[in-house]
């Protein structure tokens, strides 16, 4: 394909959202209250795990300012169940908005109050009581496989709830022949995404037109439309689903949620506008988690360090009524990573538990995959005596051999993992840290360097599920404007910015006259979340798709006023005009009162109007499997490379990252600038996931980190120096050779703090299985010194 | 048990009927309408809500209304001034400070708090006067550069 990479794409244009935000006029789902808004709050379950046997809603009832209350049991009579998401893998369960008969982790909705205020609301859920029979907690996900465990979900009868696995030919023989064989138990803790903004819902059902307008801090606006409807019973047609500003999501919010789907039964019912903000507390109890699974992983190297398989069983928390399988599908499909390894075995379990609910975040699954993998790698070098550089630059995929495919049948679009790390070595002068290291060391300092690379598949698409395409309408307006209908919604991607890049670029609109309308389902065409990664893979691609249409049709319009074939035509300063003879040429505003107003000048069969609509389809997906059980359902494969510096306080446990070095890859850049901020803030998330966060639960399953007191976001005092550069190797399946660029930054910093750390503390024989890598984790492995060696072949 | 506030919101004199139990910023945000501010946690850990109260910048969900009766509010949609951006506001938007929008007022108000307070602000110093704010999408850089880019051109 060829990359058409003209300005204004690929320029550091200004975020044209920005100016609303700097303003504190931008719109948030809190930010609206139409007249007689209700305002809901609800009753929460305060155990993991135990059977409702009654809830007392009368007194609450009587509370002054109270509309209605509903129960689990008033809800299913009146509700049908919702519908789960996730493949044909995944055990279904019967689940509605409310708990009905039993709850199955703390926090979980059961009962909802409708109020004249947030304030009354809440007031009333604290007369509600209710009366539990208590079941035993199910928390650890390996003692809920075990005969004999208390059930989750009793209709399914176990808890292991999902299942796939896959292995290649001859994997056995390659383990028994092999020189030495790395053995190792690593798990990836439990977070969460917590964007600033919670989840906030307005629903406002109009009784005249039996039509229902739903505004929700959604990262996926057109699916939870068709939700809505369904669960109302009334055509896609009468639901209108508005994501206005939303305050970040980072996974978070591209799911559906319980509360989501009650809220415009209430406004349906009581007929008026309901409104539900959720509090942090919430937020953190109640949001979709992300990561916790362990990886029982072995790899099989020669001597001198070359990687010849890989065999892992992963037992994945999906929490109590677990919504999707794409984090331990994608774990599954891509622990062979960036390396040359043919051979490949896996186990993955999803286990359910008495947690909340798992489901998306950034990285999901990828992050798990990449993060056990480079753990493993660090620790087979340590066993070889090699360096990690050494172990790492024998065993890459060779840029020549892209597009590359994986043991599990995933297609690399493209890569120069070699080149990418030389880069990243040569930035952080990795010959010189580690001459200062040994220096350092002789003065008791323990200064550790982490090296690592991280590939973030992007974009993915599964049958009947996100992402198989995205699309964008444009219409140049009567008065030279451009509008564009961008079928995802955004977060703080900076689409209205990009997307107007890309139309610019194609039509000759300028910049500025261009608007782009997202989020909302009313005028947008279809399409799915914005998630994976996803927009500058296949949504910008339909952005310049419709463009290139448009551009054709003013082309089209001009040649038959200049009497030159489209061939000869290009756009500039407002004007198409013949290459040949820039004299011969004509107005856009010319071209746009033709198609409006002057019709029989249109070229033969031309419709009129200048309206566009492009589509774009993921390239590169299979959608089902070759008959060795292998397919690709990512399609962009961006990466990162990474030096990190660490310096650990033995006394006090802390770590401090002196400087963090990483040289990123996503081919192709629309706006520079929104992707290194992207970069910069999802490395720091991925700081926080590495060194600070952790949903940490006790054994009766009570969550123990539900404020930001005890769940530490990084703040700016955290943040260290971080050098980031690029290297461009283009997508050769996009127009605009772009890879997804919003989480490879996130995964990152956990294995590569955790190499830092270990290599911190090698001679201390400290070796690090768990995280996050809090003081008193370290403290505790240097006091342990020794945990158990790798076991020989 | 309704009480009648009166307060100074970005220069112009307002009052409201508030239940002694009212934060400040839902003041703002439900009977004020200014919806600038925002909350993030309402445990004074996020710094969504951040405004100046006589001066200081506070986290507003940490202050019941009828404390601030009498006194000087000043919110983000006070920063700018008839058609034109203040410099912190220019200097976000120059700097790609911003994402998704919704820590921004915040962290404004507490960037304009400290260059109230101190012309020429170290890094430590302004990192000091955002360490309250969380922001997660921008990794802070690009906030400590357009602040620190304010305040030097503060010096001329």
């Amino acid at each position: 394909m060829e990359f058409p990479i003209n300005p204004p794409i690929g320029d550091r244009v200004k975020r044209k959202e920005t100016l609303r935000f700097v303003t504190g006029t931008g719109r948030y789902v809190d930010d609206l209250l139409p007249p007689g808004t209700l305002h809901a709050a609800f009753v929460r379950s305060s155990c993991a795990h135990g059977r409702i046997k009654s809830i007392d809603v009368e007194a609450a009832r009587s509370m002054p300012g109270v509309h209605a209350i509903f129960t689990g049991k008033d809800i299913a009579a009146v509700l049908k169940p919702l519908r789960i998401g996730g493949s044909s893998r995944v055990r279904q369960v019967k689940l509605y908005p409310l708990a009905v008969d039993k709850v199955r982790y703390f926090g979980e909705p059961l009962a909802v109050v409708v109020a004249d205020t947030r304030y009354l609301a809440e007031d009333a859920i604290e007369e509600v009581t209710v009366d539990y029979e208590m079941l035993p907690a199910v928390i650890d996900p390996e003692l809920a496989l075990q005969p004999g465990a208390a059930s989750v979900h009793e209709e399914i009868g176990s808890n292991l709830v999902y299942e796939y696995h896959f292995a290649t030919e001859g994997i056995e023989k390659i383990f028994q022949e092999a020189d030495c064989v790395i053995k190792e138990r690593i798990r990836s803790h439990r977070i969460t995404a917590c964007p600033i903004e919670p989840r906030a819902y307005l629903a406002h059902y109009d009784p005249q037109e039996e039509s229902l307008t739903m505004w929700s801090a959604t990262a996926n606006p057109h699916s939870l439309r068709t939700r809505i409807a369904d669960i109302l019973s009334l055509p896609e047609g009468k639901v209108r689903v508005i994501a206005p500003d939303v305050g970040g999501s980072f996974g978070v919010k591209i799911q559906t949620y319980q509360e989501e789907l009650l809220l415009p039964y209430l406004s349906a019912k009581l007929e008026r506008p309901v409104k539900w903000c959720e509090t942090r507390v919430e937020h953190l109890r109640n949001g979709r988690h992300g990561r916790d699974q362990i990886h029982y992983i072995e790899m099989a190297l020669k001597k001198d360090g070359t990687m010849l398989g890989i065999r892992d069983k992963i037992i994945a928390d999906m929490g109590s009524t677990y919504t999707v399988d794409h984090s331990i599908m994608a774990s599954a499909l891509y622990v062979p990573g960036v390396y040359q390894i043919q051979n490949y075995a896996v186990d993955a379990l999803g286990v359910s538990t008495n947690k909340t609910t798992h489901g998306s975040l950034r990285g999901i699954g990828k992050a798990d995959a990449s993060y056990i993998l480079e753990r493993l790698v660090d620790i087979a070098a340590r066993e070889l005596k090699l360096d990690p550089v050494e172990i790492r630059m024998k065993n890459f995929i060779p840029a020549e051999a892209f597009p590359y495919r994986n043991a599990t049948g995933a297609l690399y679009d493209s890569g120069q993992y070699h080149l990418c790390l030389k880069r990243v070595l040569e930035m952080a002068d990795y010959e010189q840290l580690r001459k200062e290291q040994k220096e350092l060391r002789r003065q008791g300092i323990y200064r550790g360097i982490g090296v690592a690379l991280v590939m973030e598949p992007t974009s993915s698409s599964r049958i009947h599920a996100t992402g198989g395409y995205a699309s964008c309408r444009m219409r140049i307006e009567p008065s030279g404007a451009a509008t564009v209908f961008s079928s995802m919604g955004e977060q703080g991607q900076g689409h209205e910015t990009t997307i107007a890049q890309i139309v610019a670029s194609q039509t000759g609109i300028p910049f500025d006259k261009i608007q782009v309308i997202h989020g909302d389902t009313l005028p947008t065409p279809y399409g799915f979340g914005t998630g994976s990664s996803r927009s500058s893979v296949v949504l910008m691609p339909s952005a310049w798709v419709a463009a290139k249409k448009m551009r054709d049709k003013l082309l089209g319009i001009a040649a038959r006023n200049l009497n030159v074939v489209p061939e000869k035509l290009d756009i500039a300063n407002g004007k198409v005009f013949a290459k040949e003879d820039g004299s011969r040429a004509v107005e856009i505003m010319e071209i746009v009162r033709t198609a409006y107003g002057a019709i029989h000048l249109l070229p033969e069969n031309m419709e009129p109007g200048l309206e566009t609509t492009g589509y774009f389809v993921n390239p590169n997906i299979d959608y089902t499997p070759d008959d060795k059980g292998r397919m690709n359902t990512f399609s962009s494969y961006p990466y990162a490379a990474i030096v990190a510096v660490v310096d650990v306080d033995i006394e006090t446990g802390f770590v401090k990252i002196v400087r963090y070095c990483t040289v990123h890859d996503c081919g192709n850049m629309i706006n520079p600038q929104i992707v290194d901020t992207q970069q910069q803030g999802s490395i720091v998330q991925g700081i926080g996931a590495a060194l600070f966060e952790e949903l940490r639960y006790d054994e009766e399953g009570q969550l123990l980190t539900s404020t930001f007191m005890d769940y530490r976001l990084p703040s700016v005092e955290e943040v260290p120096e971080i050098v980031l550069d690029h290297i461009i190797t283009p997508n050769p399946f996009t127009p605009l050779g772009a890879k997804g660029a919003g989480e490879t930054g996130m995964l990152g910093p956990p294995p590569v703090l955790c190499n830092a750390v270990e290599d911190a503390l090698s001679p201390l024989g400290v070796k690090i299985r768990e995280t996050p890598l809090s003081p008193e984790r370290i403290l505790d492995l240097i006091e342990k010194g020794n945990a158990p060696k790798p076991t020989h072949a | 048990m309704l009480k009648t506030i009166s307060l100074t919101v970005n220069g112009k004199p307002c009052s409201g009927e508030v239940e002694p139990r009212t934060l400040l910023a839902h003041f703002l945000r439900d009977t004020l309408r200014l919806t600038g501010t925002h909350l993030g946690c309402v445990v004074g850990r996020c710094g969504a809500c951040t405004v100046m109260w006589n001066g200081t910048p506070v986290k507003s969900c940490m202050v019941f209304a009828v404390q601030a009766s009498g006194d000087e509010i000043i919110t983000v949609e006070g920063l700018a001034g008839d058609k034109r951006l203040h410099p912190l506001q220019e200097a976000f938007w120059k700097n790609d400070a911003v994402e998704c929008g919704y820590c921004t007022p915040g962290m404004l108000m507490s960037a304009y708090g400290l260059l109230q307070k101190v012309n020429h602000p170290t890094e430590e110093q302004i990192k000091k006067a955002i360490s309250g704010n969380l922001c997660r999408c921008t990794g802070y850089r690009n906030i400590v550069a357009a602040i620190k880019e304010t305040a030097d051109n503060f010096k001329r």
